[in-house]
């Protein structure tokens, strides 16, 4: 197998990183593939920024019990969530860990949670660590984990679920968009699936995990063909016995790594059994995604959007240019449609083209547009620049050639603005 | 037939095989609709008042309204809405009772999602009208004013802008790239799809913008001002079947009396003043007002004279074409008919939005689950 040109290794790391960082780029240029993924696999210590100021769930219960309580109880929620909204941005600016900040925010897209419902940025900053923790972790741990999570037990009503009064909410969901998907479950099914998670929940004091034996109903069903008294986690172990299972994390992955197209078939089998093979080991399955011909064809290269995450937190990482405060990050990231912890359905963001509408673009643009716009303080990223050829900035930069015109005038400013404002910019 | 008629006449040939689609790109729309959004939930019952229903005036000693207009039947229009009675009496006001949906959420974001999305369950973050109309190349189909949010004309697939004000937007749309490129991939050719679309609308928009204004009277609130840029983009020829404007304050916990009435007031001088214009106009016949709002107030005032968030509600519809009347059932205000203190709907919002799909656009009905209503 070949060696890795500057552009290779810039499309592996923009794709699988969080931007385009240079020095990551130019380590990896001239290996192997599989040299160059383990090494940008290999895992780096996690260093989370200090915890934001949160109070505990048992206070706020506390607090709520007064109406004039209830009303201050909602306004500290808010600027609670919004202390823990700025503190991932924060995380997702200077961590070292960029692939595996990357899967946190892709196993918090798959496994949904919001602020909006849940209203305990507590419990939501739990659930954000257990991600971290599992991003390249096992996911058949992490599934088990998240079905006890308390913030998953909230938004998904589990701590409604009950004997004689069952909730399929998280039933209904973990098969659908946590597993199988459609049309590979049926509605029996959903409701035997229920019935096993009767009686988990929430300590309310203490934002634990709870088993109740007197809300659990006990009773015999028949789940995908098998009959029993299943408990929750027998459930989840005999969905991840069927290979649909496997497949399902692969066609996302595919989504997210590869293409917005369809997946093509016989490679989400052999994705799916690779993941399977290895016991669910969500690094085997990324390793296996990233050393995959699909992800190096140039069928597919510059063919995804940058999330909103990938441009903002994309585009600082990559250049120097004056930092803003996580607040004003975080207000950009809603307002370019990825509001962290508050995501807009329960499937998460729809992403691929739809990131960019008639809303978005133009923030886009006009936040691209005041980042290079020439002032004193982006004078800073001319000294930044490396010193190399104009044709590997523009490979730096951007996934595939620029479509408009490249200015006509030098200056190496001049230039990487023009890079920044060519719609081939929103792409990776 | 001499010449002069046969060029007429030859010269609408082409044009026929167009004509049929009332939404074609590039010219007004004859169907033309007005979303009203009224943000924070509306009081439906001291909007449309059951008058003459003795467990109205128990549930509200402090803020029932004693001084409605009768309308018919059992039900008064709130006095602050006496500008629009001469839409009532011209047959051109509908009013549909009891709007809601099942398993009703008394979140406002959760429950403004499931309206805008047509989706109670969350899953979809499509906004209903974006699956109702077709797109239509660079045209967009919608405009909100006043609002970052597309709401009903969002997400995937969706064709509207949203601004805060049409001025506002014609600067931030100035550093947009105008220039085409070669769209090698399907999201390059996203891209420029929806850079044409922002840039197409601002070019009407800014048309419009210069174009003639209406010489009708507007009130000057921000409401007021809306819709009369509204009007403007309408008079004017913008080829935008839909139009979001919103009055925001309807959330009413505590004081509601003089808050609400005000709001009432706003709603029907800016109406007065929108029908009046469309009617000078002459495309009085083509528009339809629709009001929405997350859900209805609670049956029972509480305790600081204000009302907390509550189910169904009544929905008001206007148009020159519009059937006026009531329409729907209005719901019990028996405190063991009501669940968990809220009205219990009697009509889902779906069918509002099938009405406006196959009766009023000739568009397919995508909620077959729900029947249009008579109301236009």
């Amino acid at each position: 197998m070949g060696r890795l040109s500057f552009s290779d290794t810039r499309h592996l790391v923009t794709r699988a990183a969080l931007g385009a960082e240079w020095g990551d780029i130019k380590a990896l240029e001239g290996k192997s593939r599989r040299e160059a993924i383990a090494i940008l696999l290999k895992s780096a210590p996690i260093r989370t920024p200090g915890l934001p100021a949160l109070t505990p769930w048992a206070n706020v219960t506390r607090i709520k019990q007064t109406n004039a309580g209830k009303d201050r109880a909602r306004k500290m929620m808010k600027t609670e969530g919004k202390r823990l909204k700025n503190w991932w941005m924060k995380h997702l600016l200077h961590t070292d860990a960029p692939v595996n900040e990357h899967m946190t925010l892709f196993w918090h897209n798959h496994f949904t949670s919001s602020l909006e419902k849940v209203e305990q940025p507590h419990l939501l900053y739990l659930q954000n660590q257990l991600l971290r923790r599992s991003a390249m972790g096992n996911f058949r741990s992490l599934i088990h984990a998240i079905a006890r999570d308390p913030a998953m037990l909230v938004y998904l009503d589990g701590d409604k679920n009950v004997k004689d009064s069952p909730n399929e909410n998280f039933a209904r969901e973990l098969l659908e968009l946590f597993t199988l998907g459609r049309g590979h479950y049926t509605e029996a099914d959903v409701k035997s699936a229920a019935i096993a998670f009767t009686g988990w929940g929430t300590d309310r004091n203490r934002g634990t995990y709870t088993y109740t034996q007197a809300k659990h109903d006990p009773r015999q069903f028949t789940f995908m063909g098998r009959k029993g008294a299943f408990t929750g986690d027998q459930i989840i172990d005999i969905i991840l016995e069927k290979p649909r299972a496997a497949e399902y994390i692969a066609e996302k992955f595919w989504k997210e790594f590869v293409s917005d197209a369809h997946p093509e078939p016989q490679v989400i089998k052999r994705w799916g059994a690779v993941f399977r093979q290895s016991n669910y080991n969500i690094k085997a399955l990324l390793s296996e995604v990233l050393n995959s011909d699909q992800f190096w064809s140039s069928k597919y290269r510059g063919t995804l959007t940058k999330s909103p995450v990938d441009l903002v937190v994309g585009t600082l990482r990559t250049l120097p240019f004056p930092k803003l405060s996580a607040g004003k990050l975080s207000h950009i990231n809603q307002l370019l449609g990825q509001d962290l912890f508050d995501p807009p359905t329960v499937k998460g963001w729809a992403g691929g083209t739809s990131w960019i509408d008639t809303q978005t673009l133009l923030v886009r643009i006009s936040l691209l547009n005041k980042l290079t716009r020439h002032s004193s303080a982006s004078a800073k990223v001319q000294s930044y620049l490396p010193k190399t050829t104009g044709k590997e900035v523009i490979e730096w930069l951007l996934p595939l050639a620029p479509v408009l015109p490249l200015p006509t005038t030098p200056g190496k400013r001049r230039m990487v603005r023009a890079l920044m404002l060519d719609p081939v910019y929103q792409l990776k | 037939m001499n010449r002069r008629e046969f060029l007429q006449y030859s010269s609408l040939m082409p044009l026929a095989g167009m004509l049929p689609d009332a939404m074609a790109a590039g010219q007004r729309p004859d169907r033309i609709v007005l979303l009203i959004e009224l943000k924070g939930a509306n009081d439906g019952l001291n909007t449309l008042i059951p008058f003459r229903d003795d467990f109205y005036y128990k549930a509200r000693p402090k803020i029932a309204i004693k001084k409605g207009i009768p309308l018919k039947g059992n039900m008064a229009l709130n006095p602050y809405l006496k500008q629009l009675m001469p839409l009532w009496n011209e047959g051109n006001m509908a009013w549909v009772q009891g709007v809601g949906y099942s398993r009703p959420s008394r979140s406002h974001f959760h429950s403004l999602d499931v309206w805008e999305t047509a989706s109670t369950r969350h899953n979809d973050d499509r906004g209903w009208l974006t699956r109702v109309l077709p797109t239509r190349g660079n045209s967009v189909n919608g405009i909100v004013l006043g609002d970052n949010n597309l709401g009903p004309m969002g997400g995937r697939d969706g064709a509207a802008v949203a601004m805060e004000d049409p001025t506002t937007f014609l600067r931030q749309t100035k550093y947009l790239n105008k220039t085409q490129f070669h769209a090698a991939n399907p999201s390059l050719a996203h891209m420029l799809k929806t850079q044409n679309q922002i840039n197409n609308a601002a070019q009407e928009l800014g048309r419009a913008h210069q174009g003639r204004r209406s010489p009708v009277r507007f009130p000057t609130s921000r409401f007021g001002r809306k819709l009369e840029l509204v009007t403007q983009m309408i008079i004017n020829g913008m080829d935008t079947p839909v139009y979001k404007v919103s009055l925001e304050g309807f959330d009413t916990h505590a004081g509601q009396i003089n808050t609400h009435n005000n709001l009432m007031n706003h709603l029907g001088g800016g109406l007065k003043s929108f029908s009046d214009a469309m009617k000078r106009a002459g495309l009085w016949n083509n528009v339809l007002v629709m009001t929405y709002s997350e859900f209805g107030r609670r049956v029972a005032e509480n305790n600081s004279g204000g009302t907390d968030h509550g189910a169904a509600a009544p929905h008001l519809v206007l148009g020159g074409r519009v059937r006026g009347g009531l329409h729907g059932k209005q719901p019990s205000l028996d405190p063991s008919k009501l669940y968990d203190g809220d009205l219990v709907h009697t009509v889902d919002f779906r069918e509002m939005y099938a009405t406006l799909a196959q009766r009023w656009w000739k568009r397919p009905n995508p909620w077959k689950h729900h029947r249009p209503l008579p109301f236009v």
